[in-house]
């Protein structure tokens, strides 16, 4: 048991040290493809240091809610990999769907500071940010649930269709959950566009830093799902690790591909994207019912 | 000279007394009517000729006849010629009655009088300050008079600016600016919303004012050809080709073909890089970065290009009083000849990228739509008054020697972003094909001489539609060549408050979407 710990111990902290090279790699090939050199894949990491050394400006309207929120998000994410490593299905915990479950709140937990963090200071901006990112996630959670309890019915390690339309779904809300183009657009500097940045556009310094260290993390923790649904019989595989990091890699590039090659969606229309995911997932569990 | 039995029959019909009527230039007619008469004339010309305040302006005479005179300048279109209606407001009560509440495009103009001269406009609706921001800028100041001199510097007059104010439930108001995110110009926009619709979007502008009517006064005509350049820099060339034509078109110059023609040149080689970045600019702003990508590209192609031909990206220093700096030969020919190709081919495959992108046409579609009746009632003019189903091209109006060209005039009825952006594909290819036929014109002209042009005092307006739109200029020289006044008149001038028009409706996030297809000037709406 100790044993198990400690080895789930050391993969999270493994994998909170890569997340960001993810999202470093995912920005690189964005750039090859656009034909830009664009910044090293290290980047993330370089400006997380940078904003460590910083010091944070502060709107004097801010109250608790503000200083706490960096803390709570962050704290969230990591609570979030800890769990959804407990949970690989058939390993660990005999009912991984409620430990998935879990993982979800955790998250949400976070998005839920957050929103409050945004409005606390007081900008049009920030408010702004909040409502949106509520809006769009009150049409993603559901469909993620879904997604996950069609995957945990399955089983998890053999291959089966409702696993793939779960994991199609699951693909369409992290698209949402990462502030991904066609939903939001994080390389934007149009503060009016904004949906994730504008909540955050108040925070500077560690906060940002902490802020920046949690959707990398966060963003981990839905690949993970998603490399769970869409490759289900790697899991097993020997070289696991470097089996594992071909997926984080392969779903990475994909969301490259998607996000350059479309333009971003008119805010109201992520209604019907999110609507979509959550008839493929109906489907996944159509499917799942009738043991596909 | 059918022009002007026109004007004066339909005076006549409604019993103004015209006090004197000239035509100095073909393309000019200037009327003077009695004081009581003039908001009168102006509103039966502003009907008859279905024209817009093209411009509105005043002069400082004091020390001549003392008086403040008025010019307001129509367009007509059908006889291919400027309009002016003169007016004298005496210096002890400067004052004349507002037109601003009959004819909504003299409304702008007239703040602005107010303002630079002090002349008041009895009845117009809106007294705030329009560039003269009235938190540093000290009352009873008037620049534009001959006798000013510069205040001292007040960190803080007291006045503050009022925006105006949509109440009820829900409705909150976002600020922006006037210190952007992105590298452009500063304005600030005042948004009010109701949950994501835009309701009202008020516009304050003037944070780049630099006083460049003042800084012209006293200048010599080749000067101001340099400042010229620096009045709104996307449209260096636009600017200093309507400086030069004007000048020229007040000393009665005649400019040799060769120089004609390269100005034409440059000017739709500027066209096409604008409107070229505008595009990506467009994409950029819908977070769709590879025909973004790719559009800079392009523009960078052509500004390499205009290196090459005119020794700047930017076009600047080409023109000069007379004619142009430089010659445009075989070797030039052959340069912009091949590169054009290049650039016809990559701009097709961008037209494909964007119009065949669902994601993209389903932003663009419907999105900002200015109205053809508001964009007429505000005097939109240019590339966006195209795109709203307003025929109106100067180069076709005033032909010069565009009449040996033969382009189409690009049209669009939708007024919205997708019609913006049609219009500019258009203009495109349009210009790729005056190029060509200009390289093969230049190739049998005659060379390149100099001429020189006796100074002589005199008055004119100049006008060229530069890529966003007409660029007017209005000049008095003196004896000696030099610059006694001088109005400039931007496209972007209008066309900020038809986006303010065009968004409502609209949700926030599509506000940036809205802007650039408008694309406007800070610095040429701010002098």
């Amino acid at each position: 048991m100790l044993n198990t710990i400690m080895v789930i111990i050391g993969k999270v902290f493994a994998l909170a040290i890569f997340a960001p090279l993810v999202s470093g790699i995912i920005r690189k090939t964005k750039n090859t493809i656009r034909m830009r050199n664009g910044p090293s894949v290290l980047q993330p990491y370089y400006n997380v240091r940078k904003l460590f050394l910083k010091d944070e400006v502060i709107s004097k309207n801010a109250s608790w809610i503000f200083y706490a929120a960096p803390v709570i998000v962050f704290a969230g994410s990591i609570c979030a990999l800890v769990l959804v490593l407990m949970a690989r299905p058939g390993h660990l915990v005999s009912n991984s769907a409620a430990i998935l479950i879990a993982a979800f709140f955790v998250l949400s937990l976070g998005r839920f500071f957050m929103a409050l963090a945004g409005l606390d200071a007081g900008s049009s901006f920030g408010g702004m940010g909040s409502s949106r990112e509520v809006f769009i996630s009150s049409f993603a959670e559901p469909v993620a649930f879904i997604a996950i309890f069609v995957f945990c019915m399955g089983g998890g390690d053999n291959f089966r269709v409702s696993g793939v339309l779960a994991g199609f779904a699951l693909f369409m809300v992290v698209i949402a959950e990462t502030s991904r183009i066609p939903v939001d657009n994080q390389e934007t500097h149009l503060e009016l566009t904004m949906v994730h940045e504008a909540m955050v556009l108040e925070y500077s310094g560690r906060s940002l830093a902490l802020i920046e260290l949690a959707s990398h993390i966060k963003q981990m923790v839905f690949f993970i799902m998603l490399s769970w649904c869409l490759f289900p019989a790697a899991g097993t595989a020997p070289w696991g690790w470097a089996v594992f990091s071909a997926e984080i890699g392969v779903i990475g590039i994909a969301m490259a591909f998607i996000e350059i090659s479309v333009a971003k969606m008119r805010l109201f229309r992520t209604v019907d994207f999110l609507s979509f995911s959550f008839f493929i997932a109906l489907a996944a569990s159509i499917a799942s019912s009738l043991g596909l | 000279m059918k022009e002007i039995h026109f004007i004066q029959n339909i005076l006549a019909s409604e019993k103004i007394d015209i006090v004197d009527l000239s035509r100095p230039f073909p393309d000019e007619a200037r009327i003077t009517v009695a004081g009581a008469d003039f908001a009168k004339t102006c509103k039966l010309l502003h009907s008859c000729l279905s024209s817009p305040v093209m411009a509105f302006f005043a002069e400082d005479l004091r020390q001549r006849s003392g008086a403040f005179t008025l010019y307001c300048v129509f367009l007509s279109i059908q006889a291919q010629s400027w309009v002016f209606v003169r007016q004298d407001v005496a210096a002890d009560t400067p004052e004349f009655a507002s037109l601003a509440k009959d004819i909504h495009s003299a409304s702008l103009f007239e703040r602005e009088m107010r303002e630079m001269f002090g002349v008041e406009p009895v009845g117009n609706p809106d007294p705030r300050s329009l560039r003269l921001h009235s938190e540093v800028w000290p009352a009873g100041r008037y620049p534009l008079r001959k006798d000013f001199t510069m205040p001292h510097k007040n960190m803080d007059e007291g006045v503050r600016y009022r925006f105006k104010r949509v109440e009820g439930e829900g409705i909150f108001e976002i600020p922006v600016g006037p210190v952007h995110a992105g590298i452009i110009g500063p304005g600030h926009f005042r948004f009010s919303a109701a949950g994501e619709p835009i309701i009202n979007l008020e516009l304050r502008l003037g944070w780049t004012h630099r006083g460049i009517e003042k800084l012209l006064e006293g200048k010599s005509s080749l000067d101001a050809v340099k400042i010229s350049e620096c009045i709104s820099g996307d449209a260096a060339f636009g600017y200093s080709m309507a400086f030069c034509q004007t000048v020229e078109k007040a000393q009665g110059a005649y400019i040799p073909l060769r120089s004609q023609l390269i100005r034409v040149l440059c000017l739709e080689l500027e066209r096409l890089y604008n409107h070229i970045n505008d595009m990506g600019g467009i994409a950029l702003d819908v977070g769709f970065s590879f025909p973004a990508q790719f559009a800079s590209l392009i523009k960078e192609a052509i500004l390499r290009l205009n290196d090459a031909v005119c020794g700047s990206r930017y076009l600047k220093g080409v023109n000069t009083i007379g004619g142009t700096l430089i010659d445009i030969d075989m070797a030039k020919r052959a340069l912009i000849h091949t590169a054009l190709i290049k650039i016809k081919k990559d701009f097709r495959a961008l037209e494909e990228m964007l119009f065949s992108s669902v994601s993209f046409m389903d932003r663009a579609d419907a999105t900002g739509i200015l109205r053809a009746k508001t964009a007429r009632d505000l005097g939109i003019t240019g590339l966006a008054a195209r795109a709203s189903g307003i025929g109106l091209d100067m180069r076709k109006v005033f032909p010069g020697i565009y009449h040996s060209f033969s382009f189409k005039m690009a049209k669009e009825q939708a007024g919205d972003v997708t019609a913006r952006l049609k219009v500019r594909c258009s203009e495109v290819i349009e210009s790729l094909e005056i190029i060509k036929q200009c390289l093969e014109k230049l190739g049998t002209c005659s060379p390149q001489i100099k001429i020189t042009i006796a100074k002589k005092s005199g008055t004119a307006l100049g006008c060229v539609e530069a890529w966003r739109g007409p660029v007017l200029v209005w000049m008095r020289l003196d004896a000696a060549g030099y610059i006694e006044r001088c109005k400039i008149v931007d496209p972007s001038f209008h066309n900020w408050e038809g986006l303010s028009y065009a968004v409502l409706g609209n949700i926030i996030p599509d506000f940036p979407l809205c802007n650039k297809s408008f694309d406007l000037s800070y610095p040429g709406n701010d002098l």
